[in-house]
């Protein structure tokens, strides 16, 4: 499948930290292998003779295909990573991401009502950071995960000064 | 000038000095907010006295005598907890506007100061609930941008206060400068022009021709054809409650829309409406996030539209029933009607033939009045919509239209463009088409322009981003009168056009709505540095 961009063209993205992949990793082991663990449950019990309903092939069924998704999405998780980019233009932030649903943002400072860091133990272990720009709409879901603590904290103070120079009413 | 200037001698309750004074809320409130509570004691202890007295029973036991005091001692003691509850609640409630902030403190317990900003409002609304009609007490609700519940609300005032007091906080909202020599003259309530009013009857035919009458229908028809299949009765019974909801609904829907009025004042857009339980709105200038007109597909037949609005305050349909009412913009008109709407709230459409582009918005196929629409290639994803959805930009506004049946066009002033985002799926991709998602506060309205071409859609955002950029940069205070008015004389031709009547604005010799939407860059320092408005001055304006 064709995976052009929709980004506009002719912008330099900064991409965030490579590390962010292990974040990735441990978020997909814990929800997926969990879900495959509890999966497989029903095999384990119609194996050893507990249950009878559900047939073998069922119970084989269930837990194969959603380890195969799970193994899918592990195979996608270092190209989205890579595909996570951020741009800061004169008078927006453009943030970007996905492969097979792209999404672009365009966050203006002046639009900007506060700015969030996150850290999660995994994240702080690597020395990373989650940004988060809130405006006054709910539907501005503007994340740059994965960026190295230092760069995260320059780039909230950036924006901070930016949306003070730009600040708009709502 | 109105005729509420507070006679001498009245009651602390009046706010004849806006200044500084701590006011309370009337003394009634206590009484019209807890008769619920009131009304649950009489209703406990005077069911057992109407039951005996139906089943022909004496209506005092044997031993009545010994335990009545102990009854009457416990139910006293409710009542007057309860009442004091109340009446602690009112004492301890006190609110005061002055140097641009409206100020509440209430609780005993645990107390609560609350201030916000005159120039924040959102909107103001002034509700009157059936019991509180009748003793002529209105509730303010006064709304700032944070989509939770009301930033203050006053229940309950005279309803000569509450419109004096709304008059009040308008006026300092919009940067209105009382006169120094007479700070104990109310602000004047600015003076409103009708502009289009919703009869009973269009109402009831919107009602009986919603989407929510068609699913009725189907029901109906459904239960009746599955009971003679299966012969059960049991289908009928079933839609015993399922029309006591319905009617519930369409009462709500009734009681809500009737004799809704819409009405242009300096101070911003007034609503009125209600049948029982009445309510009026005010939205000044410019505080419309996004609009969106909707014609079901039955409504066609007579030509009605409907519109819904975001408004920062106002948040999030789906909690409650009155979200839906208040962001009701026009809750059926015809397309005079829509038109005078939208010149309201888009004062200068930013084109010089609005009418052209937003009947086509409404109506329209294929490029008529100049919209972009999905590419040929994406009929097979879209094969009703395709010559439908589009997008077209104005100067002030970007036009978003979709559906073949169910028809939408949504307004987004570029002025009020949060943030936006270009979305795209593997489908669509294959396609070559995007999405265009524009972000705006909580509400009924969220535009999505839906199945773009993809290199039409990249241009539109890199546009509309500067566009947004451009508009911010003209936008400059929240005092709306501080404002340049010169560009409202845009709105009137609008009006003129499609109404065929008088228009608005010029057959009341007034000027209709300070124009928000285009005016030239200056600090909010040089506000400041104008004249102030004494009211002397502002008789043509605002008298």
């Amino acid at each position: 499948m064709r995976t052009e961009a929709i980004d506009p063209p002719g912008i330099i993205w900064q991409r965030v930290s490579p590390k962010y992949i292990t974040v990735r990793l441990v978020q997909w082991a814990i929800a997926n292998l969990a879900a495959v663990l509890i999966l497989s449950l029903p095999l384990v019990l119609v194996l050893s003779g507990w249950w009878r309903w559900p047939p073998l092939w069922l119970a084989i069924t269930v837990p194969a295909v959603t380890l195969v998704l799970a193994l899918w999405r592990l195979a996608l998780i270092p190209r989205q990573v890579r595909a996570i980019g951020y741009a800061e233009r004169d008078d927006d932030l453009l943030i970007r991401g996905g492969i097979f649903f792209q999404r672009t943002m365009a966050v203006p400072y002046g639009r900007m009502q506060y700015v969030d860091i996150a850290v999660g133990p995994v994240e702080r272990g690597l020395g990373l950071c989650t940004l988060k720009l809130h405006t006054a709409s709910p539907g501005t879901n503007a994340l740059i995960p994965g960026l190295p603590a230092a760069e995260g904290a320059r780039l909230r103070e950036q924006l901070a000064a930016r949306g003070e120079a730009r600040l708009a009413g709502l | 000038m109105t005729a509420d200037v507070p006679e001498p001698g009245a009651p602390a309750v009046l706010p004849k000095t806006p200044d500084g004074e701590w006011l309370r809320v009337h003394p009634a409130s206590p009484f019209v907010r807890g008769w619920l509570a009131l009304a649950a004691i009489g209703f406990f202890f005077g069911r057992d006295i109407f039951e005996r007295m139906l089943q022909g029973r004496p209506v005092f036991e044997e031993d009545f005598a010994g335990r009545a005091p102990w009854l009457v001692a416990a139910g006293g003691a409710v009542l007057l907890a309860t009442v004091a509850g109340f009446v602690l609640e009112w004492y301890f409630t006190k609110y005061q506007v002055s140097g641009g902030y409206v100020r509440v403190n209430s609780g005993f317990l645990f107390r609560q100061q609350r201030q916000a900003r005159l120039d924040r409002v959102q909107a103001i609304d002034i509700v009157q609930p059936l019991l509180a009609r009748i003793f002529g007490l209105a509730e303010l609700k006064f709304e700032v941008a944070d989509a939770g519940e009301s930033a203050v609300r006053l229940a309950f005032l005279r309803m000569d206060d509450a419109r004096q007091l709304r008059a009040d906080i308008l006026a300092r909202a919009a940067g209105v400068v009382l006169d120094p020599e007479r700070p104990q003259e109310p602000a004047p309530e600015a003076p409103e022009h009708p502009v289009l009013s919703v009869p009973p009857s269009r109402l009831v035919g919107s009602l009986l021709l919603s989407e929510q009458s068609f699913f009725v229908v189907l029901g109906g028809v459904a239960s009746v054809i599955l009971s003679a299949v299966t012969e059960n009765r049991g289908f009928y019974f079933y839609l015993i409650p399922a029309a006591l909801g319905l009617a519930a609904s369409y009462w709500g829907s009734f009681n809500k829309g009737y004799n809704f009025t819409a009405a242009i004042s300096p101070d911003g857009i007034r609503l009125r409406y209600g049948l029982l339980d009445t309510q009026a709105q005010t939205l000044p200038p410019g505080r419309i996030q996004a609009l969106r007109v909707s014609q079901p597909p039955l409504w066609r037949i007579f030509g009605w539209y409907r519109i819904q609005v975001n408004v920062a305050g106002y948040g999030a349909l789906g909690s409650n029933g009155e979200v839906s009412s208040r962001t009701t913009l026009l809750p059926v008109g015809k397309l005079p009607d829509v038109m005078s709407m939208l010149s309201l709230v888009l004062p200068d459409p930013g084109t010089a033939e609005p009418g052209r582009i937003f009947a086509a918005g409404l109506n329209g196929l294929d490029s008529d009045g100049g919209f972009v629409t999905t590419p040929r290639r994406g009929r097979l994803l879209a094969p009703l919509g395709w010559r439908r959805n589009g997008f077209t930009a104005t100067a002030t506004a970007l036009l978003i239209r979709s559906g073949r049946w169910w028809r939408q066009l949504v307004v987004v002033p570029h002025q009020r463009t949060q943030s936006l985002a270009l979305h795209q799926g593997p489908l669509a991709r294959r396609f070559g088409l995007a999405d265009l998602v524009l972000h705006t506060t909580a509400g009924p309205v969220s535009p999505r322009l839906i199945q773009a071409g993809a290199d039409e859609a990249r241009a539109l955002f890199d546009a509309q981003a500067a566009r947004a950029r451009l508009a911010r940069k003209r936008q400059t205070t929240e005092h709306w009168l501080a404002q340049v008015v010169e560009p409202f004389q845009a709105a009137v031709p609008v009006v003129q056009d499609l109404q065929g009547t008088a228009p608005v604005a010029e057959s009341t010799g007034t000027r209709a709505a300070p124009a928000v939407e285009s005016v030239e860059p200056a600090p909010a320092a040089e506000a400041s540095d104008t004249p102030p408005l004494t009211p002397q001055q502002e008789g043509p304006q605002r008298g």
